[in-house]
């Protein structure tokens, strides 16, 4: 009841093109998450699904049916915006309850769908507050509850937890994801944070410049990078780039994961010095000169005692080596 | 800074003389141009001139005022008329304001930057050209009004608006109307530019759009600007002088039909014609014009402003 199907659409603002022929299939209660650099054209795609925007060719197909043409309305979509988007001048409740009002649903429908939502949300104390009286997290529990009133087939997230704090982020992340089992309801949501991607995803697409660079579960993309940008784009701290001529291998770069680096005083595959160490304590990221790959940097789980001029080796894990020829293409 | 240096500072807190010399420049100009005046013409109004000598007479200018039928008559019929005026821009000026705003920033009007410059034109002119035109435009011997009304048929429609009495004030309202409508449009134009793109979406997105996106989301949220335009418009119209003084004359005829507090002030004060000048009873309905506008301005002070929600997005 709620798939969604994008057919070549291209889109350009002027002589700029901004998406490039995107293709892409969502399932049904699947949860998409569209993941790239700022400008990648993620939020451009996002808004030409819900229809706030036109495409320049290529067609959106919603539950099967075309709607490339169709006025956001008549989509069956709701949009949680970044900045919330709330009607200022509205309470807590008649936001929630204008779309399903302009849309003539009866009073005790409209009163049950808001109870049940707001019930969901814990929004009931704030019905009757108008947005600037909440806090921002709340605000943005409202915004998800304006979506969700309307019963939609599918739910689109414009990088909703962006203006929220870290602390408040990880809690809206984690109700997202609660909403989605609870709801198993379709929804793609637009981030450029790796972590909210892997997190929430049930597949990621990984946008850049206007292209889709690969699509897969977030354990997918982990450990099978299709190419040097998707390797370097997820994982944090970046994957290790080395340039595969000094390593004498015939690949033209060689990525190893920081966490994927064996370190040991005494003897490894790469000598080097420790340039700077940060000390987070479940982790210990060591940035190290080595002779023979340059400045790598080795996540260590757990703390390591060391500082800038120790002599360390590191040894990569050959299992977990990846590959890329001159394109950028992962190898084998 | 040690604690004993925090607390001695706290003793002797230093005059603050910065803040009386940036403030004075503002208030010398202010009181030398503003307060001073007001205040010789609530002083003016309080005196009489007996034997070419100005004598205390308390509240008996106002007293004449209002007491003596050949004063008072005229006082209630500029009170009126400035009233028409009044209600004629509010119900006209102000809403074509908003809708001439709602459609310039609408996204899909192309040359959007000519219209506002061709509306707003207008409001720079001189009142005297402005006048003038009109007058020439709607003259039934010369103008163009009844040519141009005869092009499609409807030469039976003109009058001579300017030249009849009942007709008269509202149409030199239209004129002021014309004038001005520019700055409703500029004020409402840039508070609807500052509703945020968002907004907008999500109420496309809820369906909400068109007419009752305007009625239900821009209204209300533009509604502290059309407060700040409607006392605007007020204390404007009921200090309005100019355009009837260039259009009609001191006189303001037709038989003082479009006859407003500023042009009965001027013949007051400054007499014209056969009327001699009489600068305390000019002064008198200075001090009325005065006291109808404070009270104006209290009542939406006091009673609107604060039922108006600003917004912050």
């Amino acid at each position: 009841m709620g798939s969604l199907k994008i057919e070549n659409v291209k889109k350009s603002f002027g002589p700029v093109d901004v998406l490039k022929g995107i293709d892409l299939d969502v399932k049904d209660g699947e949860f998409v998450v569209f993941v790239g650099p700022s400008g990648c054209g993620k939020s451009t795609l996002l808004r030409i699904i819900a229809g706030l925007e036109d495409a320049t060719s290529g067609d959106v197909l919603i539950d099967g049916q075309r709607v490339t043409n169709a006025p956001p309305s008549k989509r069956g979509i709701a949009m949680v915006f970044q900045t919330y988007a709330l009607y200022p001048h509205l309470t807590v409740r008649d936001n929630m309850s204008l779309g399903l009002k302009q849309a003539g649903t009866p009073t005790a429908e409209i009163d049950q769908r808001i109870a049940a939502s707001s019930a969901m949300l814990s929004l009931e104390p704030y019905l009757k507050r108008r947005p600037a009286e909440l806090s921002g997290g709340q605000r943005q529990r409202v915004a998800i509850g304006r979506a969700l009133v309307r019963e939609p087939k599918l739910f689109l997230f414009d990088e909703p937890l962006s203006n929220l704090d870290a602390a408040l982020r990880v809690n809206t992340r984690l109700e997202i994801a609660q909403l989605h089992h609870r709801l198993k309801a379709t929804m793609v949501y637009v981030t450029h944070d790796q972590v909210e991607a892997m997190t929430l995803a049930d597949r990621i697409v990984v946008l850049n410049a206007g292209r889709i660079e690969q699509v897969g579960a977030p354990m997918e993309l982990y450990n099978k990078p299709a190419n040097l940008f998707v390797a370097g784009f997820i994982g944090s701290p970046k994957m290790n780039f080395i340039d595969g001529a000094r390593l004498g291998e015939t690949a033209k770069t060689v990525g190893v994961r920081p966490e994927h680096i064996l370190v040991s005083d005494k003897a490894g595959a790469w000598k080097g010095t420790v340039i700077h160490a940060e000390h987070l304590g479940a982790d210990t990221n060591v940035f190290l000169e080595t002779e023979k790959a340059g400045l790598i940097t080795i996540r260590l789980f757990g703390e390591y005692q060391t500082g800038p001029g120790a002599t360390l080796y590191a040894t990569p894990d050959a299992a977990r080596t990846y590959r890329f020829d001159a394109d950028g293409k992962a190898m084998g | 800074m040690s604690q004993q240096s925090l607390e001695h500072s706290q003793d002797r807190r230093p005059t603050r003389w910065h803040i009386a010399v940036f403030l004075a420049p503002a208030l010398l100009v202010y009181t030398a141009v503003m307060i001073l005046p007001l205040f010789g013409t609530l002083q003016l109004s309080l005196f009489r001139n007996v034997d070419n000598a100005q004598v205390f007479a308390g509240f008996d200018n106002f007293r004449t005022l209002f007491g003596d039928p050949r004063w008072s008559d005229s006082f209630w019929n500029a009170l009126g008329n400035n009233t028409w005026f009044f209600i004629i821009h509010m119900l006209v000026q102000n809403p074509i304001g908003i809708l001439l705003a709602a459609l310039l920033s609408s996204p899909k009007l192309r040359f959007s930057a000519f219209y506002r410059t061709a509306i707003f034109i207008p409001t720079i002119l001189s009142f005297v050209i402005v006048g003038f035109a009109w007058k020439l435009i709607l003259s039934p011997l010369w103008g163009v009004a009844p040519n141009l009304l005869d092009l499609v048929g409807l030469k039976s429609l003109f009058v001579p608006w300017l030249g009849k009495e009942e007709y008269a004030l509202t149409a030199l309202s239209l004129i002021s109307v014309w004038q001005f409508v520019g700055i409703p449009m500029m004020l409402i134009y840039a508070a609807m530019l500052s509703i945020p793109d968002e907004v907008i979406e999500a109420a496309e997105c809820d369906g909400v759009t068109g007419f009752s996106q305007f009625w239900k989301i821009k209204l209300p949220l533009i509604l502290p600007a059309i407060g700040i335009i409607s006392i605007l418009t007020f204390v404007g119209n009921f200090n309005a002088f100019d355009l009837i003084y260039s259009a009609q004359g001191a006189l303001a005829g037709p038989n003082y039909a479009t006859d407003i507090l500023g042009t009965f002030l001027y013949r007051t004060f400054f007499g014209f014609q056969l009327q001699i000048g009489d600068p305390n009873m000019g002064a008198t309905i200075a001090s009325m014009m005065f006291f109808i506008i404070l009270a104006g301005v209290c009542l939406y002070l006091f009673l609107i402003q604060r039922r108006l929600r600003r917004y912050q997005f």
